[in-house]
């Protein structure tokens, strides 16, 4: 296994029932790449983002990240490894303000433990004042830092969409899962969201994958694409190599 | 009524509604994040006042595997009903274990978890019984030391009495609400634990382990469980070891009143039962659930989402 790619998926499947939602996908990813992941509804974009984050348990094959395996561990373990994603169906904690959310991820990774937070032990209260102050940037970058007491669930979809990028960012992660990013915005807010991804990318040193619809967006943002169609991996390589193919013409347009 | 009477009953209400609130909140904490009802809860309460009984008084009574028994040491009651209610906190932490945990790692249907922790709670109650007998066990009247046993305001020729027993209760339950409105609003495990409230698949890929904060949520169950369990006890006596079937129902009936999942809804609806049953003449007082219910009813046909519950029209 060369260590040089930062994911690596090997032989992935998932079957529910009788329906092979994932079947026997391969790709590796390399470091600092924005790597985008198309397909026709129900190709199962989202079931590999989820076996990827262990939300799902895999049927066979393996994920690992830096040669490390993935498969296996909980959801909080592989988030705990650097993994950060959002979700097409975005989820945030509506309930909690904008500040609070981009908190939560941080508390799970600071140091010192809940009881002397609870207690408000010095120690604690430190790191408190470092998560607050990240919080405020992370805030700052989306855009969102003057409606932080705010409920997320009253933010616009945009909005919502942008802190939920926030939220991820507040992982620290190395690698960034974002699951239909533009769906739903307006063609300036798509250049908008294209510039920030790579800006985020810069800034963190981040390698993002992306499950997209909007074919425009992918081709002019990714470095690589991989197609799946029918839970298969069918096309992967440069925007335009990928679009001269004909199984993904097929798959598109619909074979004969 | 004369104000005088309406004087009494509303502290005798406020005082046993403090703790159907605390009760209650052990059911909407889980019921928050596993969104089940844990049907154990009750027998918690009524271990939690065993423990306490034994642990303030040091003996048992009669019946049972433990008749006669003495143990060599007795704790003052604030220490025993803190420890009573620690202990029964670990005991909510074996019934995740034993009835929750199992069935959810192989992903059952969440419905099944009101069935097994129904069998926790009935094989709860039957070692209860086995072990210490099914007689009624009150606790000392000299139990709190030397403070006097009640307060008697005087109104002219009218009389109101409030039993030192009512102000530890509405006190213990005012301080334990201020520290989890703190503990739930304020910390970094409240936070967390409002996350994995709302969405633990997604608190989930943002680092929370999720099965820590269910682990702790049942033992703030459990602690509340037993708390209240021993603060009833102190007043009415433990009727048995199935006393706490009909406040676990209770407590049901109050947290559905206040709103599935509402803190705030879980103390309104706690307060809302306690007054109503106060309320009734003493001469009807056998009929005190009946009434307490028809409350519930009455309010659920004008909030059929609780007091303070949300409705669920967004969710489909």
């Amino acid at each position: 296994m060369s260590m040089s790619h930062i994911l690596q998926a090997d032989r992935l499947s998932r079957n529910f029932g009788g329906l092979q939602a994932v079947d026997n996908v391969s790709f590796t990813v390399e470091e600092g790449e924005i790597f985008g992941l198309i397909g026709p509804n129900g190709a199962g974009k989202t079931t590999l983002f989820n076996l990827i984050t262990g939300l799902t348990p895999v049927s066979s094959g393996t994920f690992s990240y830096r040669g490390k395996l993935l498969t296996g561990l909980a959801p909080h373990c592989v988030a705990g490894q650097g993994i950060g994603r959002t979700f097409q169906n975005i989820r945030l904690f509506k309930g909690l303000s904008a500040l609070e959310n981009v908190k939560i991820p941080q508390h799970s990774r600071t140091g010192s433990g809940l009881m002397s937070g609870v207690l408000g032990l010095p120690a604690s209260r430190h790191e408190e004042r470092v998560v607050e102050e990240k919080a405020w940037e992370l805030l700052k970058l989306v855009g969102l830092s003057g409606r932080a007491v705010e409920l997320a669930g009253n933010f616009s979809y945009g909005d919502q969409r942008r802190l939920e990028i926030g939220r991820a960012l507040a992982l620290d992660p190395k690698v960034l899962l974002l699951d239909e990013p533009a769906a739903g915005m307006n063609a300036a807010e798509k250049h908008t969201l294209t510039a920030f991804i790579r800006e985020i990318r810069e800034q963190f040193h981040l390698t993002v994958l992306l499950i997209e619809h909007h074919v425009p967006l992918v081709m002019g943002l990714c470095d690589r694409i991989a197609v799946l169609n029918f839970g298969k991996l069918i096309a992967i390589g440069a925007p335009a190599e990928v679009q001269q193919s004909q199984a993904v013409i097929d798959a598109y347009l619909g074979a004969e | 009524m004369t104000a005088v009477q309406f004087l009494q009953n509303f502290l005798n209400g406020i005082s046993i509604g403090s703790v159907y609130a605390i009760f209650a909140l052990g059911y909407t904490l889980v019921f928050s994040i596993l969104g089940i009802i844990n049907f154990a809860h009750g027998a918690v309460f009524t271990l939690g006042a065993y423990l306490t009984y034994s642990l303030a008084v040091g003996q048992f009574g009669i019946g049972g595997l433990f008749a006669d028994l003495q143990l060599p040491f007795h704790f003052s009651f604030p220490f025993a009903l803190l420890t009573g209610s620690i202990l029964s906190g670990f005991a909510g932490v074996l019934v995740e274990r034993c009835a929750f945990r199992p069935l959810r790692k192989r992903g059952a249907d969440p419905l099944l978890a009101l069935v097994s922790s129904l069998g926790v709670a009935l094989v709860t109650v039957n070692v209860l019984q086995y072990l210490v007998g099914s007689e009624i066990y009150s606790f000392p009247s000299d139990v709190y030391g030397d403070i006097r046993p009640a307060f008697v305001l005087h109104f002219g020729e009218k009389l109101v009495v409030i039993r030192t027993v009512q102000i530890i209760i509405f006190s213990v339950c005012m301080v334990v609400l201020a520290l989890l409105g703190y503990l739930i609003g304020w910390t970094r495990i409240g936070k967390a634990l409002r996350a994995v409230a709302e969405n633990a698949a997604t608190a989930s890929l943002l680092g929370i382990n999720v099965d820590r904060f269910i682990l702790y949520t049942f033992f703030l169950s459990g602690f509340l469980g037993g708390l209240a369990g021993s603060l009833v006890g102190t007043s009415f006596g433990i009727a048995g070891p199935y006393f706490g079937v009909s406040y676990g129902l209770k407590g049901l009936a109050v947290i559905v009143m206040g709103g599935l999942g509402s803190i705030p809804g879980a103390v309104l609806g706690g307060m809302v039962i306690g007054l109503a049953e106060a309320f009734v003449p003493s001469e009807y007082s056998a009929y005190k659930e009946a009434v307490a219910f028809a409350f519930l009813f009455a309010a659920l046909l004008i909030r059929p989402q609780g007091l303070l519950g949300r409705s669920h029209i967004q969710k489909v």
